[in-house]
């Protein structure tokens, strides 16, 4: 029997969950449940509210206040009121409440109901540090050591309820929309937990290793670990291997477009969310609320394989493990740059130079760290010849250095760089395509090991 | 159905403003100073104007009682120039409201108003806004009390009115 929904003059989808008491009140009107007596008085109230806030905010110091800093208190009102009546059965209870009750007793129920929230907040809090994943990811580890912390600091529930004063990077598979100030902390951290959950299901060196083969420099993404551990899961199930070990080889996800491109959208998804069901049985995952977060994320995840199987892209989407380099690495330090003013006498020099080879010279005779030369590479005017000398005299390891600082083999288009950045990495490729074969491969897999500081 | 709070101006907050002015007069009396009807009127006026232009907001009665009951035994205000000189002086404190970042309480600054107005100033409404107060809302931002002053030499004649 197909669920049977109470019907409200009111339509609760419509109205807005950041400003869920005005709605409720445009609503009301809208719909004659609330006349135009109501309103005034509803709005004197409001007034009478933010007066005695005022008064209490100024300390009784101060008999007036800015507009904007009373703007801020009448929203963060309206927010705690919308609070309380969110909190209410349905629509109808709460177009009833705003009739029979004062708006100074609603907003003490929603104020209260407010510390209660935090409370709870600050619980899942310490569940989402506990359940942390182990990963490299910064975002991910910014967000909850720093970014949700500093909210409970600096989370002011009496004046400013309806801000949410975190800095939150790490984006959720299913974020967190229509919601603001405690009520959006606690919808965030509620689904994080369930996201480190889920992971938790799987060993973090796994994790790591899917996420390497995602991309190397997977920890200054802006990924969302959860959808990644989700999708490399469905594919080890489609393809029939542990889903535990996340491991799905190039040539099984080779075998699993072959095999997903016969099928039609509708039937597709059908066996996604069978994969899902099949899954879940395997890493043991019988938490309702778990099931549900998957559940709801289905739909993106679904549309992501389905587009990669079109187009033809699906090792994009399924990734395989890849094991980070283990080779030895090469540490590179710059050195000490010379003083400001000896630097400007030298490049004075240089530029009154006429010569190139008394250019060199000088070059040999004063530069005594790499930050130094490569300043000069773009003050000096150094024409192409003339650098071309410089890196003559350079190490391997100092080339490779600059082709780590300098590359020219990137994405970035030409437009983003400044000129003298754009002549130093033509006369640099232009250099190393002059060097033989063997001596490029080797500059460049230096500069792959190579840890710049 | 609109929050915008800086419309508020209700006809029952003027008048409860004016009653409240006008109700000053029986202390005030005794200085030889009363406010007419119009002239507290004006002054809510001149009030809400003062409060638009700086803005702000203010609920009840506000700071004009309080700017009166101070300045009322001041021997720079006679009848004559006592309607205006309230009206420049409530201009010149929410003005200066926002230019001391709100860290001085309304007492605190219509006390310092009053000070300078019957000390230094000698009455002169042009060197307390331009001088006494800018200098001390400056020294207030930079967190120096209100009347710190970087010149050492005190401004006044020494004890034979000579420089």
């Amino acid at each position: 029997m197909a669920n049977i929904d109470k019907q409200h003059v009111i339509e609760s989808n419509k109205l807005s969950g950041e400003q869920y008491f005005t709605s409720i009140l445009q609503g009301a009107y809208a719909n004659g449940l609330l006349c135009d007596s109501d309103m005034e008085n509803i709005q004197l109230q409001c007034i009478q509210l933010l007066a005695n806030i005022c008064e209490r905010y100024s300390g009784g110091e101060s008999s007036s206040i800015r507009v904007e800093a009373a703007e801020n208190i009448m929203k963060s009102n309206l927010y705690t009121i919308g609070l309380y009546l969110k909190s209410l059965p349905d629509v109808d209870f709460a177009v009833n409440e705003i009739k029979k009750a004062s708006v100074s007793e609603m907003y003490q129920k929603g104020r209260k109901l407010i510390n209660v929230r935090l409370h709870s907040a600050k619980h899942i809090y310490n569940l989402v540090r506990k359940n942390k994943l182990f990963t490299p990811n910064y975002s991910y580890n910014s967000t909850i050591n720093e970014g949700i912390g500093s909210f409970f600091k600096a989370y002011d529930p009496d004046y400013e309820a309806h801000e949410t004063p975190a800095s939150i990077d790490y984006q959720l598979c299913n974020p967190v929309t229509n919601m603001i100030g405690i009520e959006f902390i606690l919808k965030y951290l509620e689904n994080l937990f369930l996201e480190n959950e889920f992971c938790r299901g799987f060993a973090p060196e796994d994790i790591h290793h899917m996420l390497y083969g995602y991309d190397k420099g997977y920890k200054d993404l802006l990924i969302n670990i959860f959808e990644q551990v989700l999708t490399a899961a469905l594919g080890c199930s489609l393809a029939n291997r542990n889903v535990v070990e996340l491991d799905i080889s190039a040539e099984e996800i080779r075998h699993l477009h072959y095999e997903l491109s016969e099928y039609d959208d509708c039937s597709l998804s059908l066996k996604l969310r069978k994969a899902a069901g099949k899954m879940l049985e395997e890493l043991n995952a019988d938490s309702l609320p778990l099931k549900r977060y998957i559940e709801r994320s289905m739909p993106k995840i679904i549309t992501n394989i389905l587009h990669a199987v079109r187009m033809n892209t699906l090792n994009k989407t399924f990734i395989s493990k890849a094991l980070p380099d283990l080779k030895p690495r090469i540490r590179f330090l710059s050195g000490t740059k010379m003083h400001d003013e000896d630097y400007r006498k030298l490049i004075d020099e240089l530029l009154m130079c006429r010569h190139s080879p008394d250019k060199l010279a000088l070059i040999k005779e004063k530069v005594k760290s790499f930050g130094d030369l490569e300043d000069l590479l773009f003050d000096a005017q150094l024409s192409e010849e003339e650098t071309d000398s410089v890196f003559d005299i350079l190490e391997d390891v100092e080339i490779a250095a600059l082709i780590r600082r300098h590359p020219f083999r990137t994405d970035i288009q030409a437009v983003d760089l400044s000129e003298g950045e754009m002549a130093l990495r033509q006369y640099l490729k232009n250099y190393i395509d002059r060097l033989p074969k063997g001596k490029q491969e080797e500059i460049f897999e230096m500069a792959d090991r190579l840890i710049d500081e | 159905m609109s929050f915008e709070i800086i419309g508020i101006s209700s006809s029952l907050i003027e008048k409860q403003a004016i009653t409240e002015i006008e109700r000053c007069n029986e202390f005030t009396a005794e200085f030889g100073l009363a406010l007419s009807p119009s002239d507290a009127a004006e002054l809510v006026e001149a009030r809400n104007i003062a409060l638009k232009s700086n803005g702000r907001i203010e609920f009840g009665g506000g700071a004009i009682h309080k700017i009166i009951r101070e300045f009322c035994d001041s021997p720079y205000i006679s009848m004559h120039n006592y309607a205006e000189t309230i009206h420049e002086l409530t201009e010149m404190f929410y003005y200066y409201k926002n230019e001391t970042l709100d860290l001085m309480s309304d007492d605190d600054l219509i006390k310092f108003m009053k000070n300078s107005f019957d000390g230094k100033c000698q009455g002169s409404l042009e060197l307390l806004s331009g001088r006494e107060l800018a200098n001390m809302a400056r020294n207030l931002r930079y967190g120096y009390p209100p009347d710190y002053s970087e010149d050492p030499m005190p401004d006044e004649e020494d004890e034979d009115g000579e420089y």
